[in-house]
């Protein structure tokens, strides 16, 4: 332990004790008094070169280690200062053109004031790192001077003087030192040159009175005119001229306040107020769209200030702006991310801040023009502002911590900071959180909840419950999706347990037919049943058979796995599952919904072994019609257990002649006359960008990624599923008209295909007919472009986007022509066929049961508003599950891509006029391509470009000269991940090539 | 006010000069523990430490309160020390006197200030609800050591503990009952234990695990807290003679190996406690995240 | 970094006459009185005699309500406080000749009048004061001091130098530790600990603060040395 016998030099510099006493009010009213003591020295080095004094000066570190001087004896010298100079930036210098600092090989020798330095912090945090950056630089040679510290350059502010005027003085009084100083160190060395002290600034007032001071001030602009590359470097200093207009003029805005509960009330009674749920675009941030009954369209709501705290999801009430304040919907991409990069989250205790940016104005109201010079009144839609909200709809949020909001970085600190949260969902704002773990959570996914947003916060306030492991990693990302989706992913609680038999794995179908589970039973065992699913597939929920009988006509029976005879009503393992309401599959995961016991072993149709299950039966003669029904609970023992592709195989192999191929077989031909029937009534033959990643089978890391193959045999399986579930729909409907749980499909309003029909029109003079399904799929059809085969595809693509989602429904809240389900074209439908994973077809289940007398029905299935409550559960929870399965695969693509560069085809499927949308159908992403990425990404700058609004095309002008880009052409691009800057998060990135 | 005897003139006498020759009165080594048992309770949240003759029981239990208005994004967690006659005579009910002051200090700096616990994922609404999560420590028997026995015992009580699940939807909260749902561990963000040196003769002779007799004749001590990354959480040395800023340095390093035994005992028993609980390996049933075979899709569903 | 004399310009002797023995204290911003009575008869428990040889150390430390940022109650019953008052019984009663004063007490009564930083440092100083004050013999002064530490575990510079006396500002952010000396150069009298920091780093920080404490030492005793030849000069004349 040699550092205990340190010996102990003593150097005595010189000090003077000041204090700083001020005093600060709380955002809750109450007042501090803060006392700091400050120590003023004269042994802070001015660290130039030139000056041999201050060099003795330079803190010996404790490990006696010196720090060099930072500042080049010979600085660059320009035409006007030929003996050289070192420059001393203002703040609003920093502030406004951070960029030019920045950039290599220019204004190098910089002194960095101590009061710039804090002051810079105060206004921005990113900005402050960037300029903490720069003094790390060696190349740069930017030196933090602490001239608050050093005894000569000290200033005390004085009474009635400003806080700005203050630093003003101390920037002034600074750089005059400086100049006496190094005077005199370079007298010293009795060398001639002697660097000039250059004061940057951007404030007028400020360079007046620094040269009545007799200080060699400059403007930036001067400053820059005089540099070798000054026009290049003009461009960086450009847009900085507001300075200290923006910082003077501190405004003062509030959000308005939310009208009372009742007033709310009347008004939406009155027709005056609207109701709507409030919906983000997921472009653009700053618009949200309501949609109410009233307006056949949806009203916009754009900008901080009328979206009033909305946040995406709320039920909300609004106010139609007047007329004249209509706009068309955005034609730009905003995010978030980019408007308000340099905003720090701690300043609570300041005044009160702009609600709406100077930033967010401006991205604004270059639309406003754009519109406007279009001629747009055409396309024109309501606008609203929020006036209240009914009901809030937060939930807890996935994001990440900004890490340049971060103010301190070391992990000791205890004290408590606000930063900003960047939730994943784009739609969300930001969230401020205040932590006393800032920096352990940087880089994490972390889960928080939304507390309040008060009038004078721009943002949400919300508290962090916990983190849930480093960005990309696999956990932590899959539960982030879980969770984004409210997926309940726990354990099963323990009361489950209860209700599962007592045999557990056991568990066999009853010897003895005498057996109370026998009761009611068909005995269908001798049946050659077989099941078709995908490959590795553990929760078999249907299974098959087909025999010819003797008249020609055909036996054909769909088996599903009778759950309603393990799960009864109203118990805890019910409850769960009506909670849950669907499993949910991700990519290499399997949420259930039952419990493993029931789902994988004792429900699911597994071959070789008797099962409990509730067949549906028909005959159909040689042209698929139905000639007979019957549903039936029974006991199956399946033959088989198929793939797809397994099943594909063994029908077109000749030599197989055995029975259950030839069931096969038949079934094969009559699903593709009921498949042809179903076609010719109208059905929709949609598709959605799917693909199947595919995983080193171990580790499950993702190698490739494959779009999905479609077999026979999946239609096969299709067909019959659907057929179970129209003829079941029928029934349950028959026995129970009021409350049969239906699936319906509503026709998509008309105007929801008008733009793709117009796009349609204008770009490859198709046309999109929509009156009905039948008509909407013939037209479908038509659009095809011979030498682009992939494009029939896209159109479908964007068409499916157009519908409206299909919904679980009791018969009793719909008339009867509403029971349709439009892309099916069916007149009645329901879920049936998959009661392991869904909750609907359990709940069909036990009212086919009841409706064929094999139990009474459970009386939780005769309330009407029970049912209702369990339909929209299950209607949110099965669009959770679809996104969460979306996400999941999206993240694996990405973990695929990770690190390669790839060119492939993509089309544009959207144009903004900042940017488009394209989507690569190898990979089925969608990026954004904004047009001031492809200036080689640096700099903010866009290329020039010409938004055509009625012909959706962007025309640009980049480096590599004009280019047209239009809607669906099919474009090369370059496929690259890279990792965010500020948060380390890898996205994934389009280019154009 | 009672006290416990002072041991007499000869037996002080005795201990020390044993101790100069590095003997203690138990044969053990100067840095050696007594037997130390850990067992987990039925209900989650309680653990009993016994240590030698000492004897802890900690208790987790934790219930919604209202949040301190000066700390509205925080929950609440408390630590009580219950020093009852039934450990000692020297022990008074009601009475809080220099020892369980210094111990609860002790493990409040140790394990609270430290941020063992993340009190922050104890907030429900910022401002209005939280959890309050109170850990009690009974000290049902005191043979000496009762610092780290205590600390021992809340550490692997807090890891054993589960607080309801929770749900947040708008401004509502709903709070499981734990059979409605599975209730769920504490972020625990790592895991300090307390070691305590006493020295005699100037600090010349440092002993681990004193008991109550060697307690009464040492002339200090020295408590050190860490994890088994070696993060000190805290020292104190209040007063006593002085020693050699060696020894100090010495009693870190001795703790981080003596941490890194207690570590590795909670964990494991940790372990068996969870496979004691799953007797008949029903927990699987009940698991809802399950793995998936890779090649899998499920149907288009429409 | 070598310590700043001038902030302990402003410790003074006696300044309450009607104790024993009195001190005022600042470092910095941290402002402290403290009196000292005793050694006197034990009054306690009124019947009872005390029958422990040795006189007892009472501390009673009081902090005002004005004495921080936010105004602010702080209760006697304190655990904080309770614990402060314990550490600096303890401290000086290896210094103290207790055993001369059988059957009685010496009571410490500290005021914080205010505080920003090193808190704990400052009343065992301004203790040590009063009780040379109070004319109560000891073997040595005990003096204490903070160190912080500035560098961080993440970024691995282990090169970074402790900070010595650190100031409220200071005790938020880093890690820091209170170390206090008596009966001669490296020998640890008290040593509080209360923030999570890295093993590796305790050396320097221990280190460091006995050179501080050494310093303070050197402060202190000039003091003592002042106020004396006063003390003797007023009693020549």
């Amino acid at each position: 332990m040699t550092s205990l016998k340190r010996s102990y030099a003593s150097t005595s510099p010189s000090t003077t004790l000041s204090s700083k006493t001020y005093l600060r009010t709380l955002k809750s009213g109450k007042v501090q008094k803060i006392v700091r003591e400050v120590y003023l020295r004269q042994d802070i080095p001015c660290s130039s070169q030139l000056c041999t004094a201050c060099l003795d000066l330079a803190p010996v570190g404790f490990h006696k280690k010196a720090d060099p001087p930072v500042l080049s004896a010979t600085p660059a010298a320009t035409e006007q200062l030929p003996q050289g100079h070192y420059i001393v930036p203002d703040t609003n210098a920093f502030l406004s053109a951070m960029d030019l600092f920045e950039s290599e090989g220019v204004l190098q020798d910089a002194i960095v004031l101590q009061t710039v330095l804090e002051e810079v912090k105060n206004r921005s945090l990113p900005l402050y790192h960037r300029l903490i950056a720069l003094t790390k630089n060696e190349g740069k040679r930017f030196y933090v001077f602490f001239n608050d510290f050093r005894l000569e350059t000290y200033v005390r502010r004085d009474a009635g003087e400003t806080i700005n005027d203050r630093n003003d003085r101390a920037v002034r009084k600074a750089c005059g030192w400086y100049a006496q100083h190094l005077e005199k160190a370079v007298r010293a060395r009795k060398s001639a040159r002697c660097p000039v002290v250059i004061m940057l600034s951007d404030d007028r007032e400020n360079v007046r009175k620094g040269k009545e001071d007799g200080l060699p001030a400059m403007n930036l602009r001067d400053y820059v005119a005089g540099l070798p590359d000054a026009n290049r470097l003009m461009d960086m200093v450009a847009t900085s001229r507001e300075g200290r207009a923006a910082r003077d003029a501190k405004a003062q805005m509030i959000y308005p306040e939310y009208v009372s509960m009742s007033a709310m009330l009347t008004g939406v009674k009155a027709g005056t107020l609207h109701q709507g749920v409030f919906n983000v675009s997921p472009y653009n941030y700053l618009e949200g769209s309501v949609q109410v009954p009233a307006f056949d369209r949806s009203l916009i709501v754009q900008g901080r200030d009328n979206s009033n705290r909305a946040v995406s999801g709320d039920l909300v009430v609004i106010e139609v702006l007047p007329k004249d304040q209509w706009k068309a919907p955005s034609s730009k991409a905003i995010d978030e991310e980019d408007v308000n990069k340099n905003e720090t989250a701690e300043n609570e205790e300041d005044e009160r801040e702009a609600i709406v940016t100077e930033q967010e104005r401006r991205a604004l109201q270059e639309e406003v023009r754009k519109t406007h010079g279009k001629g747009a009144e055409g396309r024109a839609q309501p606008t609203a502002k929020v006036v209240g909200i009914i009901k809030r709809n937060w939930r807890q949020y996935v994001g990440h911590i900004d890490r340049d909001s971060v103010r301190s970085r070391n992990k000791e600190s205890r004290a408590q900071q606000t930063v900003f949260l960047i939730p994943m969902d784009k739609r969300v704002p930001k969230i401020r959180v205040r932590t006393r773990q800032a920096a352990e959570l940087v880089g994490k996914r972390v889960l928080v909840s939304i507390d309040s947003w008060d009038r004078d916060s721009r943002y949400p306030v919300g508290h962090f419950i916990r983190s849930l492991g480093e960005l990309e990693t696999k956990g932590a990302e899959t539960e982030a999706l879980l969770l984004e989706w409210d997926v309940q992913y726990r354990p099963f609680p323990r009361t489950v347990l209860d209700c599962l038999p007592a045999e557990g794995h056991e568990w066999k179908v009853p010897a003895s037919t005498d057996d109370p589970g026998w009761k009611g039973r068909r005995d269908l065992r001798d049946l050659l049943v077989c099941s078709i699913d995908p490959p590795g597939c553990v929760d078999i929920d249907d299974a098959l058979h087909a025999k010819q009988l003797p008249n020609g006509n055909f036996e054909v029976g769909v088996h599903i796995a009778d759950v309603s005879h393990f799960v009864k009503p109203n118990n805890a393992m019910d409850k769960e599952a009506s909670l849950r309401g669907t499993t949910v599959y991700l990519v290499d995961k399997r949420i259930d919904m039952l419990p493993m016991l029931l789902g994988t072993d004792l429900c699911s149709l597994k071959p070789y072994v008797e099962r409990y299950a509730f067949s549906a039966i028909w005959e159909l003669d040689q042209n698929a019609d139905i000639v007979r029904k019957d549903f039936t609970k029974s006991v199956i023992r399946s033959r088989e257990a198929f793939s797809y592709e397994q099943a594909q195989l063994r029908i077109d192999d000749k030599s197989q002649k055995d029975e259950l191929t030839v069931g096969m077989r038949c079934l094969m031909m009559l699903s593709k006359k009921l498949r042809a029937k179903r076609m010719a009534a109208g059905a929709l033959n949609l598709a959605s960008p799917e693909v199947r990643v595919e995983t080193e089978s171990e580790t499950s890391d993702p190698i490739d990624v494959k779009t999905k193959m479609a077999l026979d045999t999946n239609q096969l399986v299709e067909e019959f599923m659907l057929l179970a579930n129209i003829s079941v729909a029928g029934k349950i409907y028959e026995a129970f008209p009021q409350t049969a749980l239906l699936r319906r499909h509503p026709a998509p309003p008309k105007n929801n295909f008008e733009e793709l029909s117009n796009q349609l029109k204008v770009k490859k003079g198709m046309e999109l007919r929509t009156d009905s399904s039948k008509a909407l799929a013939d037209s479908l059809d038509t659009c095809v472009d011979p030498s682009e085969p992939f494009f029939n595809t896209l159109v479908r693509i964007v068409a499916t986007r157009c519908m409206m989602s299909a919904e679980y429904f009791t018969s009793g809240t719909q008339s009867v022509p509403e029971f349709r389900h439009y892309g099916l074209a069916s007149e009645i439908y329901t879920h049936f066929t998959s009661p392991i994973r869904r909750y609907a077809d359990l709940e069909a289940h036990r009212q086919l049961a009841a409706a064929i007398e094999y139990e009474t029905l459970d009386a939780s299935l005769q309330s009407k508003a029970k049912l209702e409550g369990v339909c929209k559960n299950i209607n949110v929870r099965h669009r959770n599950a679809q996104m969460a399965g979306r996400t999941s695969v999206e993240y694996y693509v990405g973990q695929a891509l990770k690190g390669r560069i790839l060119e492939e085809d993509g089309f544009v499927m959207r144009i903004f006029s900042n940017g488009f949308v394209v989507f690569v159908p190898r990979f089925g992403i969608e990026g954004l391509i904004r047009l001031r990425d492809m200036d080689g990404g640096e700099g903010e700058r866009e290329p020039e470009s010409v938004f055509d609004a009625e012909n959706y095309a962007l025309q640009i002008e980049w480096e590599q000269g004009q280019r047209k880009v239009e809607l669906f052409q099919k474009v090369k691009v370059r496929i690259s991940d890279e990792a965010e800057e500020s948060t380390g998060k890898r996205k994934i990135r389009l280019q154009l090539v | 006010m009672p006290s416990e005897p002072a041991p007499s003139t000869n037996e002080r006498e005795f201990i020390l000069a044993a101790l100069r020759e590095n003997t203690r009165l138990d044969g053990r080594a100067l840095d050696a523990y007594r037997p130390i048992s850990l067992t987990f309770g039925n209900d989650y949240g309680t653990a009993d430490v016994r240590l030698g003759k000492t004897r802890v029981l900690a208790k987790i239990s934790c219930e919604v309160a209202t949040p301190y208005p000066d700390r509205k994004f925080d929950g609440i967690f408390t630590i009580t020390t219950e020093l009852s006659p039934l450990a000692s005579p020297a022990f008074e009910v009601g009475r809080q006197d220099t020892p369980e002051l210094l111990l609860s200090r002790l493990l409040e700096k140790t394990i609270r200030r430290s941020g063992a616990l993340d009190t922050e994922s104890l907030c429900l609404v910022a401002g209005q609800k939280c959890f309050h999560l109170r850990a009690t420590l009974h000290v049902l028997d005191a043979d000496g050591n009762l610092v780290d026995a205590s600390c021992l015992a809340l550490i692997a009580a807090l890891l054993h503990f589960r607080r309801p699940d929770i749900e947040v939807h708008g401004e509502d909260v709903t709070v499981f009952d734990p059979r409605e749902r599975e209730p769920v561990c504490l972020t625990i963000q790592h895991r300090p234990f307390c070691v305590s040196f006493s020295y005699y003769h100037a600090g010349e002779v440092m002993v681990q695990d004193a008991t109550l007799l060697e307690e009464q004749c040492r002339e200090g001590e020295v408590v050190v807290s860490m994890n088994r990354f070696g993060e000190v959480a805290q020292v104190a040395k209040y007063g006593g003679p002085p020693v050699d800023g060696l020894s100090v340095l010495g009693c870190m390093s001795a703790a981080l190996e003596r941490v890194k035994g207690f570590d590795k005992m909670v964990t494991e028993k940790l372990k068996e406690d969870e496979k004691r609980r799953d007797a008949g390996g029903l927990m699987a049933e009940l698991s809802a995240e399950n793995e998936r075979p890779v090649e899998g899709g499920d149907r288009v569903m429409l | 970094m070598p310590l700043d004399s001038s902030s302990y310009s402003l410790a003074q002797f006696s300044t309450q006459a009607a104790a024993d023995g009195s001190s005022y204290l600042e470092m910095g911003q941290t402002k402290i009185i403290c009196t000292v009575n005793g050694p006197q008869e034990s009054k306690r428990g009124g019947g009872s005699r005390d029958q422990s040889n040795a006189a007892r150390i009472e501390t009673d430390i009081s902090i005002a309500g004005f004495s921080g940022v936010d105004r602010k109650r702080h209760g006697r019953g304190d655990k904080r406080t309770q614990e402060m008052q314990h550490t600096v019984s303890s401290a000086f009663s290896s210094t103290l000749f207790t055993h001369l004063f059988p059957h009685s007490t010496i009571a410490i009564a500290i005021h914080v009048l205010s505080q920003d930083g090193s808190l704990l440092a400052a009343c065992l100083n301004a203790a040590t004061l009063a009780l040379v004050d109070a004319g109560v013999p000891m073997s040595d002064y005990v003096v204490a001091c903070t160190t912080g530490s500035t560098a961080s575990y993440a970024s691995n510079d282990e090169e970074a130098d402790p900070l010595l006396d650190l100031n409220g500002l200071e005790e938020q952010e880093l890690p820091f530790l209170t170390v206090g000396t008596s009966g001669g150069e490296d020998k640890v009298n008290v040593l509080i600990m209360e923030t999570r920091v890295q093993m590796g780093r305790l050396e320097a920080m221990i280190s460091v603060g006995l050179d501080g404490c050494k310093q303070i030492r050197g402060i202190l005793d000039d003091i003592v040395r002042e106020h004396g030849k006063k003390a003797l000069n007023s009693r020549v004349n």
